[in-house]
């Protein structure tokens, strides 16, 4: 037996898997022999670190995620959420997160697309039609060549797909950091919708042996073979091209076809009361996907790889099998339905008249072995226990919990005698420069290039608001919200605070929108697990993520963990906890823009403004090391939270805006660059400078909102009701100008420089 | 009864669902037809292309389909004064099929929505005012002399272009039929760069439109991003839903 584990071993280093020694010895013990070639490529990915989780598991186990609005928790493709009763009908949100970290930085363009590709699919197997994409993006420096490359070609590619399969985008955020140099993060979100009794399992469903296994979609072909292992590698500068063969190839137009094709399918389903499992196809390829419907099903597969329409002739079959090839779904049926199945993709939607090769085959059966069983040309080439080759392994790796300095009031002394020292520069330049701040600037050029309003059921689109709104029922006033967080220049200092405000600023986003969050969903991004600062940061993360979900009652109902974020030279990315919240609006007529309504509002801060700069735009700016980041004080936060839907559901407030990056003067600016036609704003600096230490705290990044006040006694008494202690910030006027004080700045002089950054970087798209 | 309109689905449209949802709330009796079944297409007293990205658009936006056996039918139908819409994809298919401005033979354009200015696709919202006087229009019966309305230019290739005398002749002969404006009217340069900032072109008989931005995307109060959000009518049709309504009356009027 030695000698088999030993053969074992040497195969796996001559195959270049990423799988270590003892795995592979592992494998040797389990199957009494030394692997096929096909075999080991399937245990490479079902046992790589992105498909297994092997490294965070253990820790993901503490995200609270049950309540009672959740329709479908974590374990399948994505997570369902519950919008509402509509006609007697429970409807739910699907919410998948993914990352397309590693694929995006080697070949960004399709690296972008095929996140979008992917996270497509996940939403439309669980028998939903997909409603809305969202991203968010985190680049290196753009004063680096490769990094505007990469910058530019990633939003060109989550243009070209998104707008191409006609799901519209509908928010995301943008951060750029030193730390995205060698790899950046593209972490999309996609959001469905299905009726709670239509839902499909990704799972073969009870009584389904004898039933076909069917693969819908593109003709496979080389590309995207070793996907999953690949994005749990290091990336190393000398192996670009050959990692290049490890990205897929999107073909938004197939996926077009396929998504409508389904539809169809999903109505036939219906209407002749027929069960059915379906999954996407993602890492792992084919194998991993007919293996995880298995072995979810408790069943077995027989899979014949002759079957599977291929681009090319004589594929090897673990190609064929483990193979990455984009737009591709795996059915499982029974076989009285299976004609219709084929007639709907290959004739009436006629997939083979689409892109060359692409239909549905029957490709194998379930059986009731419990063993995933693939043959090739008359040769067995897999034959092993659907529940070793899908469990995959666990490690408890070892960590180091980051130390993060507690400063308190040393900051803001320090704060002031930098401000101080700093050139002096009156409010009104301070502010320019704060919206200039690369994290701050307009993102229009970004989002624009999108198609936010496709489908017809966006209320608020990209750049409008907080967070992006759908009303996906027609003629239904339910709406939901999508709201990002997630600071790089928090998670630097403090992963576990950076994960709690993560969590807050996506629950904060969309309540201004008038939503109350239902649902989160995440993506972290970190280092090199086997290295115990990188697993310490990541552990803290998920320690802020579970504090801070549990204190706000919203519980997690999918997520993607994407590890190995380090370049060869070293260099890791930020610990990137990355959180999107779902939010639900009962009616949509309560759901507000964040843009100023009207001239004579009172502009309010919904609580009192933390000097802690840690992190903060006007820190760096002033170069101020510190590591305090604003204390999220998540109860207080989740009652302004409720005061804000509140005060739009009874029209006491026009507009509402989280403060983020920037602070609440960059805020209160963004609300006046929203309005049309133009409104200002003239604030008193001075009791800001008694209450928060001098006038830096007008750019201090607390939890709280700044809301444009209709009514004045509603919104007194909504805030007693709810405890929300509230300052008077300024007043809408009429005229375009920031009046700050005796300081008198054109609106138009701030927008430019507000705009200027990305506009021209990307290209102006003029409004 | 009301009339009945096709709405053409070719592979890579995108917009079928909320053009169909438009047609309807103007009390048009609205349907999807599929590519694989154009023998469908006979029964139908309208046809509107919806917006989406047809064929992948190959060669150029619109080529393919235009010359796709399913534009068959509905060049016959233009040809015999029927009333057709395209809407984005839609427009881009018309003008390739040579309906818009029809002043040359049949899919031989004389006139194309060529890529954007900035060489990229947009998504902004924007106003379009009838350039035209109302009766140079009749698939858009009894819409007012100068209407403005708000849609979504969602675009790559939208900037309209034609040879200098082509473009002279459109201008003189009433074929801009909508151009980009503010909210007041007042016509703005486009974000496309479209020639004589032309939104919309209509043929010599007034049966056949090409719009490249969205009415369909700003035909619900839900769906304003202004002060006209009106919290009382949310689900209702408003702002670019008037577009479809007068395509509504024009039917109508057909009919009675």
């Amino acid at each position: 037996m030695t000698a088999v584990l030993e053969d074992a071993v040497a195969l796996g280093r001559r195959a270049g898997v990423a799988l270590s020694d003892d795995e592979l010895r592992r494998i040797a013990e389990r199957l009494g022999r030394v692997p096929t070639v096909t075999e080991l490529f399937a245990f490479d990915a079902q046992w790589s670190e992105h498909c297994s989780y092997k490294s965070s598991r253990e820790h993901l186990k503490k995200l609270p995620t049950e309540g009672p609005d959740v329709l479908l928790g974590v374990g399948e493709d994505a997570g369902i959420v519950r919008l509402g009763e509509w006609n007697g009908e429970t409807y739910g949100i699907v919410v998948a997160h993914e990352s397309h970290n590693h694929p995006s930085q080697v070949v960004p363009f399709e690296g972008a697309a095929t996140g979008i590709g992917g996270i497509v699919r996940d939403v439309l197997c669980m028998g939903a039609e997909v409603i809305g994409v969202a991203d968010a993006l985190r680049f290196g420096r753009l004063e680096n060549e490769h990094c505007r490359y990469v910058a530019q070609s990633v939003v060109d590619g989550i243009a070209a797909y998104g707008n191409a399969i006609g799901v519209p985008n509908v928010g995301g955020d943008v951060f750029v950091d030193e730390s995205f140099d060698d790899n950046v993060l593209v972490n999309v979100v996609a959001l469905g919708l299905v009726k709670a009794k239509d839902v499909i399992h990704s799972r073969a469903p009870r009584g389904s042996v004898g039933w076909d296994i069917v693969l819908v979609g593109k003709a496979t072909d080389r590309s995207g073979f070793g996907g999953a292992s690949f994005s749990s590698l290091t990336l190393d500068e000398d192996d670009a091209d050959q990692n290049k063969g490890a990205v897929q190839v999107p073909d938004p137009f197939l996926k077009n076809v396929i998504m409508r094709a389904t539809y169809a399918v999903f109505a036939q389903l219906r209407a002749s009361n027929v069960q059915a499992g379906f999954k996407d196809l993602g890492a792992g390829g084919l194998a991993g996907c007919s293996a995880e419907l298995c072995a979810a099903g408790g069943v077995g597969a027989e899979v014949e790889l002759e079957r599977v329409p291929t681009a090319q002739r004589d594929l090897p079959p673990e190609v064929v099998a483990i193979g990455e090839t984009q737009e591709r779904l795996c059915w499982i049926v029974p076989p009285s339905f299976t004609p219709l199945l084929l007639e709907l993709y290959n004739d009436v939607y006629s997939l083979p008249r689409v892109a060359r090769g692409a239909c549905a085959a029957v490709i194998g059966k379930v059986t009731e072995t419990g063993r995933y069983v693939a043959r090739h040309r008359g040769e067995t080439v897999m034959d092993v226990p659907l529940d070793f080759l899908t469990g995959g392994v666990r490690y408890h790796r070892a960590y180091e919990l980051p130390r993060v300095a507690q400063e308190g009031g040393a900051d803001r002394e320090r704060a002031l005698a930098l401000a101080e020292r700093s050139a002096p520069a009156t409010l009104g330049e301070r502010l320019r420069a704060v919206l200039a701040h690369r994290d701050v600037c307009s993102r229009a050029s970004i989002y624009r290039r999108y198609d936010g309003v496709v489908r017809g059921c966006t209320s608020i689109p990209p750049g409008y608001a907080d967070a992006g709104v759908l009303v996906p029922i027609p003629g239904a006033p339910l709406a939901v919200a999508v709201g990002i967080g997630g600071n790089p220049r928090y998670g630097t200092i403090d992963p576990r605070g950076a994960a709690e405000l993560a969590v807050a600023e996506a629950i904060g986003h969309v309540a201004a929108v008038g939503a109350r969050a239902i649902g989160l969903t995440d993506c972290l991004n970190f280092g090199d697990p086997t290295v115990a600062e990188h697993m310490g940061a990541f552990v803290a993360a998920v320690d802020g993520l579970a504090g801070a979900a549990r204190h706000f009652g919203v519980p997690f109902v999918s997520g993607n963990v994407s590890l190995y974020n380090r370049s060869s030279s070293g260099r890791h990315v930020a610990p990137s906890p990355i959180v999107a919240a779902i939010g639900r609006i009962a009616d949509v007529a309560a759901s507000a823009t964040m843009a100023f309504k009207r001239a004579g509002s009172p502009i309010v801060i919904t609580a009192p403004v933390q000097t802690a700069f840690g992190g903060s735009v006007v820190g760096e700016l002033l170069g101020l090391a510190s590591a305090t980041l604003p204390d999220v004080r998540v109860h207080a936060f989740a009652r302004q939270c409720e005061l804000v839907a509140r005060c739009l559901e009874r029209g006491a407030i026009g507009a509402a805006h989280l403060v983020t990056d920037g602070g609440v003067l960059a805020a209160i600016a963004k609300m006046a660059f929203a309005a049309e036609p133009g409104l200002g704003f003239a604030i008193d600096p001075a009791p800001m400078a008694e209450r928060a230490g001098g006038e830096l705290g007008w750019f201090a990044e607390t939890p709280a909102f700044v809301v444009e006040v209709f009514d004045v006694e509603a919104f007194a008494r909504l805030g007693a009701e709810l405890r929300v202690d509230s300052y008077d910030a300024g007043v809408t006027i009429p005229e375009p100008y920031a009046v700050l004080g005796d300081e008198r700045v054109p609106l138009e002089e701030l927008r430019e420089a507000w705009e200027a950054p990305l506009r021209d970087f990307y290209g102006a798209v003029r409004a | 009864m009301s009339a009945r309109v096709a709405v053409l689905v070719f592979p890579g449209t995108n917009s079928e669902d909320e053009t169909v949802r438009a047609l309807q709330a103007a009390g048009l009796d609205a349907a999807l037809v599929h590519w694989s079944e154009p023998e469908a297409l006979a029964r139908f007293d309208a046809y509107v292309l919806p917006g989406g990205f047809a064929y992948e658009d190959r060669i150029r936006a619109g080529a393919v389909a235009a010359h796709d056996a399913l534009m068959d039918p509905v060049i016959e139908a233009a040809e015999a004064g029927k009333f057709v819409l395209g809407i984005c994809n839609g427009a881009q298919m018309l003008a390739e099929a040579g309906l818009v401005p029809g002043t040359g033979p049949l899919r031989r354009p004389t006139a194309a929505f060529a890529p954007n200015a900035s060489g990229r696709f947009h998504s902004v919202h924007v106003h379009v005012r009838l350039a035209v006087e109302p009766a140079r229009v009749p698939i858009l019966g009894g819409i007012a002399a100068g209407t403005v309305l708000p849609a979504w230019a969602s675009h790559g290739d939208g900037r309209l272009a034609a040879p200098a005398g082509e473009l002279e002749r459109m201008a003189r002969d009433g074929h801009v039929a909508f151009v980009y404006a503010d909210r007041e009217g007042r016509r703005v340069p486009s974000p496309s760069g479209s020639a004589l900032d032309a939104a919309a072109l209509v043929n010599r008989g007034g049966n056949v439109l090409a719009i490249m931005p969205h009415p369909e995307r700003d035909a619900w109060t839900f769906q304003h991003l202004d002060r006209t959000r009106d919290r009382a009518s949310m689900l209702a049709p408003s702002g670019g839903a008037t577009f479809f309504r007068h395509f509504a009356r024009a039917l109508a009027g057909r009919a009675a």
